[in-house]
């Protein structure tokens, strides 16, 4: 639950002068991948914590409540058990962070978590989701639908439009009314990197975001034709930076859509790692939004406890 | 498997999220170690060469102290045998077309990416430089060098029409370098034709593989010959009979210096900070290192100057501890020192960053470039114009705008002051193993008799020297400085006879302050010069050939006077004029240089031509006016500013052209000083801030300008006594000359928004 106020005041000189170095992130987004790895006990450490930073999601048209039911059960049984007792990692509660669904299914969502006796989050995502192109009214009413039924985490979509033309005043207006609509729900906005023209707006719908008071800052819906990439991470990470240095505020990050293996989840956690430093390395303040990743995760780890390639069905699916 | 080895549980990492160690296997490089049973020799004419009764020194890991290996300190006999090797590939390997060349370089490539493993390893086991960074970077691009040069190789019948291989190349390694290094000389050497016998210092084994690989090709085993042993071994491969050139090497990359705009100051000093506290040290070959180790050497240089620069009033920034004994030394930032301590003027050691601020773009400019040093540069700006002013500004071989230590095989790199006047890579990079053909061969002894000490130091007392004989054409007197003519310093003149040995008039004796007074009106000129557009140069070049063309009969008259035949006069007169209208439509031409693209790169790589600033040449005593004009018409087409020494046995038709250009030229672009040639080389030479010099005299006026201008390593064009036919396209205009009156400096402009 929420206590602390988030946000800040809207202050257009904290993005006037910013100018993101298109070449100079690429260099570092290259660098990042080839320079950090981590190997066996690490590795399967590591991969057992990108799993707690999972949202897992499913974001189809033919959702229903039985593969939503289906999910909710893998959110909260994500590994076999017996994997998990091979590495001594049984008793320790390993959960996805959440699971993300859209919002007539979040009904579904807290039913089937309530059945499994958990209280791992639903999040929905809201404000037209995936293009945000519906009306203001109907986008925050959606949201207070959601809230009401049970979603603890709401995942909105920006108005890119109001980025391409620059009109932040108004960007931060309207995730200040998303932020009030949410209540007690955490607000995590998606700025949609892949349509917004630059890195320099990418750093600049960061901040406006933050300011105005979202818990998280995320990449993209996992529908655009570009989703989760490295340069766009780092720009949004040094945001999320600078916003800490500016108020001492931590705001979260998820990356979402495209991240499919075991060894991309790796290489998330180590950009996080070190750009932001091992205090952003919980699911308060990371997380990955995906779909496919937790089996490749659950591969890999199988691997590593008995040395051999699982079989597609020697792990149960999602 | 789970559970293995004792070191932290899972649990216990899940817990603190730590990298671990992610070793790379280097059984290969041990593998390779082995078959030479941990004794390395040297590699010479496609065979290990293993002498006996030779010392040997250990090839140590820098981390752990292992001793890995043994290896054989070379002797003269060696260094000897190596050379016979490398002569013998040269008959054949010159006389190969281009294109067989080609296949040849191409399948040394594929063999090294064959075996890159084990290059990979090898170098970082040995050098303790991150891995990932040898297998990302050097590997790859040792590939793309070949690649690269065997297309150059390829295209050489066509593209280097009238050049010619050098012959064996020395090639001078330092004690630390990379094997890149290396690869960046050895392969134009030998895509021209040339061979090469490398000189590594001792316990260096990835050399040795590198001639290995190439030496099992089978065809042409001597081509590439590496010998390890100590640096006082330079002097005897340099004095090899028939070896042609001698290369070094600079060691690897050293510290940076840092300018920070004042604004951005504190801004930036956090973020490098934080940035810093990431970098992970470890061993080299952990896949997960930033910065590997450089030995125990390279962490006392370090410490040293951390000291000192402490103890002169530096903050210091550490990203970790200091160990005693440790191979590792933490990355440093050292701000705040003061400008006049011996630390902001002493070379920066690895790992250290010395950040210092600046006010204006201007004043970063002067403080960049008020170095001996002009490697490579970078500049960070968000304002296209400023960057490209500064990349223009900076005095240095290599600009990455908005980047950093970016190479590719065709952008040429190499460097200006102390950083060396070679190049490597790109068209440049072949220049420097070839010549126009028919150039005689170097000769490589030297001679002994020479004192360095005592060369033209004094001038012999010139007197009155009877009475001038002869049709007397008015004579111009005093030394040609600064747009006007001069008394000489010295207040004395010398004699200057005709061919008949009569008194033909007199000159002014020139001497070392004049030469002084020459070089500061030279770079006065400068500025104003460069900034000339090449068309406003052309117009001034036309403008003197006209003027010499008006004033024929004059020059005509006093080359027959100096014994020259009246047609032949005629004819060196016309040539002169031609040259300098040839050399005038060139400044046009030849533009700004050209554009490259590289691989990997969105944006531009600019290969720019620029003036060397002051060039002083010294012209031969043949060809009296034509030789002058030759050599002056190049240097001012490509915007330098000259002080010339004209024929000593003729100087007086230079003086001739002086008078047309006292009323043409702006004032101080072309200074004359006329005297005795040895007294004037030696001050030109001992000159610190001349950029240039060439230099057609005597043998052993050339030896003494290649000793003296090792002060400040400034490029020098040396005859060796061989006088040429300065009437003849081929030497008298030939393209070097083009070559040697700029340099080359690569921009880089990678784009995106």
């Amino acid at each position: 639950v929420r206590s602390e106020v988030r946000g800040a005041a809207l202050d257009l000189s904290w993005i006037s002068k910013v100018q993101v170095n298109h070449p100079a992130v690429l260099r570092r987004a290259e660098q990042i991948q080839a320079r950090r790895t981590v190997k066996k006990e690490w590795q399967a450490a590591w991969l057992l914590k990108a799993v707690t930073f999972i949202d897992l999601t499913t974001l189809s048209g033919d959702d229903t409540s039985s593969n939503v039911q289906r999910l909710c059960y893998k959110a909260k049984h994500p590994i076999r058990e017996d994997l998990l007792k091979a590495l001594n990692m049984h008793d320790k509660g390993i959960t996805t962070a959440a699971v993300c669904v859209y919002p007539a299914r979040v009904c579904d969502a807290v039913r089937a978590l309530k059945a499994a006796g958990c209280d791992i989050p639903v999040a929905s995502v809201a404000t037209g989701f995936p293009a945000g192109q519906t009306h203001l009214k109907t986008r925050l009413e959606e949201i207070r639908l959601a809230v009401e039924d049970g979603a603890a985490e709401i995942d909105v979509v920006i108005n890119r439009s109001l980025v391409l033309t620059g009109q932040w005043e108004a960007l931060y207006d309207e995730i200040r009314q998303f932020r009030k609509a949410c209540g007690e729900a955490h607000l995590k906005t998606i700025l949609a990197t892949g349509e917004l023209g630059s890195l320099t707006n990418v750093y600049k719908a960061s901040m406006i975001a933050m300011m105005a008071g979202s818990d998280f800052i995320k990449t993209s819906t996992g529908k655009e034709t570009v989703n989760a990439t490295f340069p766009v991470a780092i720009v949004m990470l040094r945001a999320i930076r600078d916003f800490f240095w500016k108020t001492g505020n931590k705001v979260g990050f998820k990356p979402a859509g495209g991240i499919r293996t075991a060894k991309d989840s790796l290489a998330w956690l180590s950009l996080v790692k070190e750009e932001l430093g091992d205090e952003w390395l919980k699911p308060e303040l990371f997380r990955i939004g995906a779909s496919t990743l937790l089996s490749d995760i659950e591969r890999q780890i199988y691997h590593h406890v008995t040395g051999r390639y699982a079989a597609y069905h020697d792990l149960p699916m999602s | 498997m789970a559970a293995t080895g004792t070191g932290p549980s899972a649990r216990e990492i899940f817990a603190t999220l730590e990298y671990g160690p992610a070793p790379e296997s280097h059984a290969c490089a041990l593998a390779w170690l082995d078959t030479q049973d941990r004794h390395l020799g040297h590699y010479v004419n496609g065979m290990w060469l293993k002498p006996e009764h030779r010392n040997s020194v250990p090839c140590q890991d820098p981390i752990t102290g292992e001793n890995l290996a043994s290896c054989l300190q070379a002797q003269a006999e060696d260094v000897a045998a190596a050379m016979e090797a490398a002569r013998t590939a040269f008959d054949s390997w010159s006389r190969l077309p281009g294109a067989s060349r080609a296949q040849h370089l191409t399948r040394l490539a594929k063999v090294i990416q064959k075996h890159q493993r084990l290059l990979w390893t090898l170098e970082s086991l040995v050098t303790g430089r991150a891995v990932r960074d040898v297998r990302d970077g050097d590997v790859q691009l040792a590939q793309q060098l070949l690649h690269y040069h065997a297309v150059q190789a390829h295209a050489q019948e066509e593209a280097l029409a009238g050049w010619e291989p050098m012959g064996v190349i020395g090639l001078i390694l330092p004690p630390t370098f990379c094997f890149l290094e290396m690869m960046w000389r050895i392969c134009p050497a030998l895509a021209v034709g040339c061979t090469v016998v490398a000189l590594v210092p001792p316990a260096s084994p990835t050399p040795l593989l590198l001639a290995q690989l190439a030496g099992e090709l089978g065809q042409f085993p001597g081509i590439l010959n590496v010998i390890s042993g100590p640096a006082s071994l330079g002097p005897v491969l340099a004095s090899q009979p028939g070896i042609q050139k001698v290369a070094f090497c600079g060691a690897v990359e050293g510290g940076l210096r840092l300018l920070i705009q004042e604004s951005v100051w504190k801004e930036t000093m956090r973020r490098l900070q934080a940035r810093m506290r990431q970098l992970r040290s470890g061993r080299g070959l952990d896949g997960a290192v930033d910065m590997g180790a450089r030995g125990a050497a390279a962490c006392d240089l370090a410490q040293h100057y951390v000291r000192e620069a402490q103890s002169q009033g530096a903050q210091v920034f550490q990203a970790g501890d200091v160990y005693p004994d440790s191979p590792f030394y933490p990355p440093t930032l050292v701000s705040d020192l003061p400008p006049a301590s011996p630390c902001a003027q002493a070379e920066v050691p690895w790992p250290v960053v010395v950040a210092s601020p600046f006010r204006t773009a201007k004043e970063a400019l002067a403080l960049a470039n008020g170095t001996p040093r002009g490697g490579n540069a970078s500049v960070w700006s968000e304002r296209l114009g400023q960057a490209l002013e500064l990349g223009y500004g900076l005095q240095v071989g290599t600009v990455w705008i908005n980047s950093h230590g970016l190479r590719d095989p065709a952008v040429p790199t190499g460097g200006c002051k102390e950083s060396g006047s070679s190049w490597h890579g790109g068209p440049d990079g072949l220049y420097e193993y070839l010549r126009p053909s028919g150039t005689p061969a170097r000769l490589s002894y030297l001679s002994r008799n020479l004192n360095y000490d005592t060369f033209g130091l004094v001038v012999p007392s010139t007197l009155p020297a009877g009475h001038e004989l002869g049709p007397s054409l008015p004579l111009p007197y005093g030394l040609f400085v600064g747009g006007r003519f001069q008394a000489p310093g010295a207040r004395s003149s010398r004699p200057i006879q005709d061919s008949f040995g009569n008194l033909h008039g007199y000159v002014a004796e020139g001497g070392a302050k004049d030469i002084r007074g020459a070089v500061e009106a030279a770079h006065q000129a400068a500025s104003g010069w460069v900034g000339q557009s090449p068309g406003a140069r052309t117009t001034l070049l036309w403008a003197l050939a006209a003027a010499l063309e008006r004033r024929k009969s004059t020059l005509v008259s006093r080359l027959e006077r100096q014994g020259v035949e009246l047609e032949t006069a005629k004819a060196e007169v016309e040539l002169s004029v031609r040259r300098l209208r040839a050399w005038g439509a060139q400044a046009q031409a030849q533009a700004q240089g050209q554009t490259l693209q590289v691989a990997g790169l969105r944006g531009p790589v600019l290969r720019l031509r620029e003036p060397l600033g002051v060039l002083a040449i010294v012209c031969p005593d043949e060809w009296p006016l034509l030789a002058f004009v030759s050599l002056l018409a190049p240097a001012l087409a490509y915007g330098n500013t000259v002080v010339m020494v004209p024929s000593g046995t003729c100087p007086l038709l230079a003086l001739d052209v002086c008078q047309d250009m006292a009323t043409l030229f702006p004032a101080g672009l072309v200074n004359v000083v006329t005297g005795d040639q040895d007294h004037l080389t030696r001050c030109l030479a001992l000159h610190q801030d001349i950029q240039a010099l060439w230099y057609f005299g005597s043998a052993q006026g050339s030896q003494f300008v290649e000793w003296a201008s090792a002060g400040n390593l400034k490029p020098v064009w040396v005859n060796r006594g061989c006088p040429q036919a300065w009437d003849q396209e081929t030497s008298g205009a030939s393209p070097e000359l083009g070559l040697r009156a700029a340099r080359t400096k690569a921009l880089w402009l990678p784009m995106g928004d």
